[in-house]
């Protein structure tokens, strides 16, 4: 009796199990759906751009509300994952646009990731090299130089992806293993047979989130002007795009002048200078690159309309997260460079050893943006720069 | 009084005593205690003050070292790359590679986290790494034109410290290397300072003089990465400070210090600039923190006090009513415990001297004697005491004979026993371990018995720290034993010594036997076996005359073989004596090498005879052995010596040599084989051989060298060998002998005397020690070793007017034989000037042609003093220093010669050897034989006898004596030559004093024979 008893209980603690067992299956079920659904919206570029206007919903606030999104917008504490290099040592060959100070913090991502694979025994010799101002034709030279020192993989942030798309395609049939890397891809749409892409996948949705959230605190009237940065990089191309569909959704809202300041503070300065001395009633100032946030606040701050004219743009230049701080910007999209480099210098590897994207890596590995407003500027400082005041 | 009231007094006065303690102990506890509390407070406000005072200081001597040391840091760093840039090489800048391998090498060397070249389009060079820097350092965008220290605040990585230098004159793949530097992590940079005390009272950090803030960690209420004179601004500073002094202090670099409150702590702050930067290092110390912990410690210190005091007086009190109690009990326990001990003691003093009256009778008994010695605690020895029975045993009666002391002792002592007598002694009473036990054996000097062997032996009571107390011991007397021990000891090395020799002449016997047995069967199987060859070939005059060639080879091997162990066992056997008679050592030494000259021509060697310093050259010694000896090992040299080698005798007089006497050395050295160390060790044993002689194939006998040691050392002096495998060997014999006549004359030669000289010999000893004798006899010597440099010299002489009177040039010289450079002189001199060929060969094939070229004289190396002065003082005639042996014939034809020999063997060669030479021969079976012969002979009928010396009936000596006292006068003066397998020199000698005229041994050399029979017949 007591034995079936016995018995009896034990059959309900085992149903009981399966129970809990199943419930955490479908919770676990539905948190992968969430995911992937997120992942999804997130990486399919194209999916975003054919979004109806309507559906571009502006930031509800104008704050960091949580300090943990500052923290990991740019992800220092990256660690190398599980995969085995199948050899002691690899040579690679990295160009990018223009020497400036956005590839050198994607340049610190590379040299921390090669710093983490010779702790393990492996050596990673690099050249990270680019011309002092962009010129697709110097980026051809570069890679066509490269391909005859037998680098393992070359990695190039593409200039321009109509002249540079030729030249990679002929690298690739030549046997050259060739991915790209940070701001720019030139992906197999656009008819480029590059391995993969390591960087920013969604420029177009950082120029969509900037502009709203500018719009936002306009209160969805005004007219500005867009600084875009090189002609032809796609990267600032995008951006670009992303500000003029936005504004287009509305109705007070006016572009009244685009410029191309090459990435260079000195020219978005000028430029800036020009359009307040030639427009009285600019009300923002939109920038899609790293150094035209510095040259139009300069300017800006300059002709004492700080109080006046709303600036957002990209980036994490010093110079630019101290004028976030001091209210003279209003929001800067800082993308994780770091991350950048360090996963570049991953994916290259796994190239050099002959695997192709898929279970090893994606064809594009997204890394993020981070949108910062001034009350997030100092932590942001301390972050990038060991900066409080 | 009655008890009662003695009783109530008792009482009355117990209680007072204890009211007195009780108000006595109170006032003297409350008097400690206000004391202490009073002494406290003193002590904080004190404390208080002087802390302040002394952290002041102690800032600002902190913040002075820290800040050099970071100095000091950069300077290093500074050093780091311009010793690196000094060790860069072309082959590191050769590629990528090898610039990147040297700059991974310096980047570990140093430990900095980047060492890179920079060019001058700003492409920066690393360990792994080609990067473009323009934009990310910022230095890069101005010229730079001398070392410079930034702090970067390069995007996401910690402050970094950059050290840049300016570059100059390196090129790197078509570009030139502007700057060098490196990258260190300011908190690796700092790490050797300690930027906060353990107790969270003192910080230090660095900042710009700009206020930012460098080092990146928090500094006391300060958070890290804020602006430090921002932050001040906010701070309540005191009266005496202000912020405005603060801030011109840190623009201009200026120590100071300030005190503040800041976020409700009293701070005080104290900064310093360190060199060769905007840098300010800061210290900063919480005033508070530091009061807090004096009050506190100030109050833990007098509450303490309190506690301290009261349980003083408290233990005070038990204590002193315990020692009331336990002084009681224990007087009562001493009383008893003295008598206990009383009777112990005599009884232990009664069983004490039952035993000394015991050990009396021991010590008697066995013959020993007692000592003892008395130490105090540092190990000096208080007394010290000797027995009767010792006394009595080295002859002493009492204590004044024998004083208690060490030294009566000691004194006694044989010297060789001293030391290690004092050392046994020392170890012993050292030895605080006291397991040491003193045992030892030695000669004292007894009164009546002389030297005697004792044993003494001894132990020591020790304290507990083991110092010693008192050492006691025993003598006895052993010397019997001992004498008995010496014996057998002497008689077991005796037998020990008379053992090893049996066996070694045991040895030895078996070694010569085999060495005999194989040395002899050697040449022997070749005489045998070619005899036979040449049986079976007789027909074939070649092969015959080939085989009878190898024949004679082998048998005069077999002969010198023969002689050798003849001559060893003769002087084994002391049978040899050394004879002394006036010698010419420049004749031993032409004499030697007239002999060795064929040899020497027929084995193409070079030999040179050397002589220098030779002042005495007529000594007094045996000539015959002296010839041995340098025949022996020139004969060893040239056997070694390969054709083409060189072989040479040197003659040298030492200055060490008593008065009447002269010291030489004579060194024989040749370029030969050499000898292996191992053999060297041997080399004058007998019948040891090199085995590489022997697997090469050079004969010997192996005795050469043992004789020639064996006649050394006859002669009182000396052998030794020098030699080394494939180089050569030296031996140097060193003898002295008495001289016989005096020095030779070393005065100068009047006619001579200032005249030039000039020698010419390729050979530099034969120029040194020509020019050592011209510069004797007066004249100014020059010398060369070239032909050629001779015909120069003499054309300088000739324009400088200061001509040479003599020329002394040898005949071979490599860059131009002697003839030569004769006629070339002459052609410059005319025929005046003497010209003396110096040679060491035969001059006879060239002495037409040398006299036609100019040549005056030949003179024979080896040269000595008194050849050269005869040579140079002779007038100058046309003549030769060779003396011709002009050989007489004497013809044997028609000879007639009586032959006295037994054995007929013997009389069938000797008849064959002398009919050949055209003797007549008549035979006589034995001596009576031959003096009967002799006697009826005609005369005429006989010109000469040879005669045997062992033949039966009657011996040679016996026949001689009868013939040389007949009366028949043609025969009593006939020639005798005894020819006789006694070879020895006692034969020889016998052979004479029996009358006879030479003496040939056998076998028979048929040359030598031939040479005695000519001079006895001439």
């Amino acid at each position: 009796m007591l034995k079936k008893m016995f018995k009896n209980k034990t059959e309900k603690k085992k149903l009981k199990t399966k129970k809990f067992i199943f419930m955490v299956y479908i919770i676990a079920f539905c948190i992968w759906s969430f995911g992937v659904t997120g992942c999804d919206n997130k990486v399919d570029n194209q999916t975003l751009r054919e979004l109806d206007k309507s559906n571009l919903e502006a930031p509800s606030d104008e704050s960091n509300k949580n300090s943990e999104d500052i923290a990991h917008a740019v992800d220092f504490n990256h660690e190398l994952d599980g995969y085995k290099p199948l050899k002691k040592k690899y040579n690679f060959y990295f160009t990018y646009k223009t020497v400036h100070p956005w590839w050198d913090a994607v340049a610190l991502g590379i040299e921390d990731a090669a710093k983490q694979y010779e702790e393990k025994g492996i050596i990673i010799d690099y050249e990270y090299l680019a011309p002092n101002a962009a010129s697709a034709e110097n980026q051809i030279k570069r890679l066509s130089a490269a391909s005859l020192q037998g680098f393992d993989v070359i990695g190039v942030d593409v200039a321009d992806v109509d002249v540079v798309t030729p030249v990679i395609n002929e690298l690739i049939e030549d046997g050259q293993k060739v991915m790209t890397f940070s701001s720019s891809d030139a992906a197999k749409e656009d008819g480029c047979n590059r391995i993969a892409y390591v960087g920013n996948t969604h420029n177009y949705e950082d120029g969509v989130e900037l502009t709203e959230a500018l719009c936002k605190k306009l209160g969805y009237s005004g007219k500005i002007v867009v600084l875009v940065g090189t002609k032809g990089a796609p990267c600032h191309e995008d951006r670009a795009l992303g500000v003029q569909h936005v504004i287009a959704k509305y109705p007070n809202m006016e572009i009244i002048e685009m410029a191309y300041d090459e990435d260079i503070v000195e020219k978005a300065y000028d430029f800036t200078k020009e359009f307040l001395a030639r427009y009285k009633d600019i009300a923002g100032i939109v920038c899609c690159n790293m150094s035209n946030p510095v040259g139009a606040a300069r300017a800006v701050l300059e002709a004492e309309k700080e109080d006046e004219i709303v600036i957002v743009g990209m980036d994490h230049d010093q110079e630019a997260l101290q004028y976030l701080r001091d209210g003279i910007i209003y929001a800067l999209g800082v993308q994780d460079c770091y991350s950048i480099g360090f996963d570049t210098v991953q994916v290259a590897i796994k190239i050099a050893d002959g695997l192709l994207p898929g279970e090893a890596y994606p064809e594009k590995t997204e890394e993020t943006t981070t949108i910062i407003y001034q009350d997030g500027a100092k932590e942001m400082l301390r972050t990038l720069y060991g900066e409080m005041d | 009084m009655n008890q009662s009231q003695q009783n109530n007094i008792n009482k009355k006065q117990k209680k007072q005593t204890i009211t007195y303690g009780i108000v006595g102990g109170s006032i003297i506890a409350a008097i400690l205690l206000i004391t202490t509390i009073w002494v406290s407070n003193n002590a904080r406000v004190s404390t208080n003050q002087a802390v302040n005072k002394v952290s002041e200081f102690y800032l600002e001597e902190l913040a002075g070292r820290r800040a050099q040391v970071v100095s000091e840091e950069l300077k290093n760093n500074f050093a780091y790359i311009n010793n690196a840039l000094e060790v860069l090489e072309d082959s590191d800048l050769q590629s990528q590679e090898t610039l990147r391998t040297f700059l991974g090498k310096v980047k570990r060397l140093y430990g900095v986290d980047k060492f890179a070249l920079i060019d001058e389009n700003g492409i920066v060079y690393t360990e792994h790494s080609t990067t473009s820097g323009l934009s990310q350092y910022n230095f890069l965008s101005e010229e730079l034109t001398e070392p410079i220290v930034r702090v970067a605040n390069l995007y996401g990585v910690q402050k970094q410290v950059i050290l840049a230098v300016p570059v100059k004159n390196i090129a790197f793949q078509d570009s030139q290397i502007k700057i060098c530097f490196i990258q260190i992590s300011i908190d690796k940079m700092l790490s050797s300072l300690t930027l906060q005390t353990n107790y969270n009272e003192t910080y230090c950090s660095i900042y710009h003089r700009n206020g930012e803030d460098l080092a990146g960690g928090d500094f006391g209420n300060f958070k890290a990465g804020n602006n430090l004179l921002l932050s001040l601004m906010e701070a309540n500073i005191d009266n005496e400070f202000s912020y405005e002094q603060v801030e011109n202090d840190f623009i201009n670099g200026k120590l100071g210090q300030i005190s503040f409150n800041y976020h409700g702590s009293h701070q005080t702050l104290c900064y310093i600039p360190i060199e060769n930067t905007n840098w300010m290092l800061t210290i900063l110390i919480r005033d508070n923190v530091i009061s807090d912990h004096i009050s506190s410690i100030s109050s833990d210190m007098m509450y303490r006090g309190v506690i301290q005091i009261a349980i003083i007086v408290l233990v005070i009190i038990i204590v002193f009513l315990a020692l009331i109690h336990q002084s009681k009990n224990h007087s009562k326990i001493l009383l008893e415990q003295a008598k206990s001990d009383g009777d112990k003691i005599r009884a232990a003093l009664a069983q004490i001297e039952r035993e000394q009256a015991a050990m009396e009778n021991i010590h008697t008994a066995m013959g020993s004697g007692l000592w003892s010695m008395e130490f105090d605690e540092k190990a000096q020895m208080l007394s010290c005491t000797w027995s009767d029975a010792f006394r009595e045993m080295v002859g002493y009666k009492n204590e004044e004979d024998f004083p208690n002391k060490l030294e009566s002792w000691f004194d006694l002592l044989h010297e060789e026993d001293k030391a290690g007598v004092a050392k046994e002694y020392w170890d012993t009473v050292r030895d605080y371990t006291g397991e040491k036990t003193y045992d030892v054996e030695y000669r004292l000097l007894t009164k009546h018995a002389g030297w005697r062997w004792f044993h003494a032996a001894g132990r020591l009571s020790r304290r507990e720290d083991g110092s010693p107390i008192t050492f006691v011991g025993l003598f006895v007397d052993i010397d019997d034993e001992k004498k008995m021990e010496e014996q057998l000891e002497k008689h077991k090395l005796d037998l020990e010594d008379a053992l090893a020799a049996a066996q070694h002449a045991n040895r030895a016997k078996t070694t010569f036997l085999n060495n005999m047995s194989h040395d002899i069967r050697t040449p022997m199987n070749a005489i045998i076996g070619f005899t036979s060859l040449a049986a079976a070939h007789i027909d074939n005059i070649e092969q015959v005359q080939d085989y009878l060639s190898k024949i004679t080879t082998s048998s005069n091997h077999l002969l010198s073989l023969i002689n050798d162990v003849l001559d060893m066992s003769r002087i084994e056997s002391g049978k040899v004596k050394i004879e002394e008679k006036e010698t010419s050592l420049p004749e031993v030494m032409h004499d030697l090498k007239t002999i060795v000259q064929a040899d020497i021509t027929s084995k193409q060697l070079e030999f040179y005879i050397d002589t220098a310093d030779v002042v005495n050259e007529h000594v007094l010694c045996d000539k015959l052995r002296l010839n041995q000896v340098l025949l022996n090992l020139l004969s060893n040299a040239m056997k070694f010596t390969k054709p083409g080698g060189i072989v040479g005798v040197r003659i040298l007089q030492k200055g060490n040599a008593p008065e009447g006497w002269a010291s030489y050395e004579f060194q024989v050295k040749d370029t030969g084989i050499g000898m292996s160390k191992e053999f060297l060790e041997h080399v004058f044993e007998p019948f040891e051989r090199e085995r590489t002689s022997t697997v090469s194939g050079i004969q010997g006998t192996g005795l050469g060298m043992a004789i020639t040691k064996n006649i050394v050392d006859m002669m009182d002096g000396k052998i030794s060998v020098v030699s080394e495998e494939g180089k050569g060997t030296t031996f140097t014999v060193s003898l002295q002998f008495r001289t016989c006549s005096g020095p030779v004359i070393q005065e100068v030669v009047p006619q001579l005397k200032g005249l030039r000289a000039l020698v010419a010999d390729d050979d530099f000893n034969t120029c040194s020690s020509v020019t050592q004798m011209l510069s004797v006899i007066g004249m100014r010597p020059d010398w060369t070793t070239s032909g050629k440099e001779a015909i120069l010299r003499v054309k300088l002489a000739e324009e400088q007017n200061d001509e040479y009177a003599a020329y002394i040039i040898d005949w071979l010289m490599p860059d131009m034989n002697g003839i030569e450079v004769v006629r070339r002189i002459r052609g410059i001199i005319g025929e005046d000037k003497p010209i003396i060929i110096l040679t060491a060969y035969d001059w006879a094939d060239i002495e037409e042609e040398a006299r036609n070229a100019g040549v005056t004289a030949f003179c024979s190396k080896p040269i000595f003093l008194s050849e050269l002065r005869e040579i140079l003082e002779s007038p100058f005639v046309i003549q030769s220093t060779k003396t011709e042996i002009l050989e007489e014939n004497v013809s044997f034809e028609g000879k007639k010669i009586l032959l006295v020999e037994d054995n007929e063997i013997n009389q069938e060669i000797a008849i064959e050897i002398l009919q050949e030479a055209g003797f007549i021969m008549d035979v006589a079976d034995d001596g009576s034989s031959a003096v009967e012969k002799i006697k009826t002979a005609k005369a005429g009928q006989y010109d000469l006898i040879l005669m045997a010396i062992q033949m039966p009936i009657m011996d040679g000596y016996e026949a001689t004596r009868q013939i040389r006292a007949l009366d028949n006068s043609a025969f009593t003066n006939i020639p005798i030559i005894a020819m006789t397998a006694n070879a020895f020199d006692e034969d020889r000698k016998a052979a004479f004093a029996a009358g006879m005229n030479g003496h040939i041994a056998k076998p028979i050399n048929i040359p030598k024979l031939m040479e005695l029979l000519r001079e006895i017949l001439k």
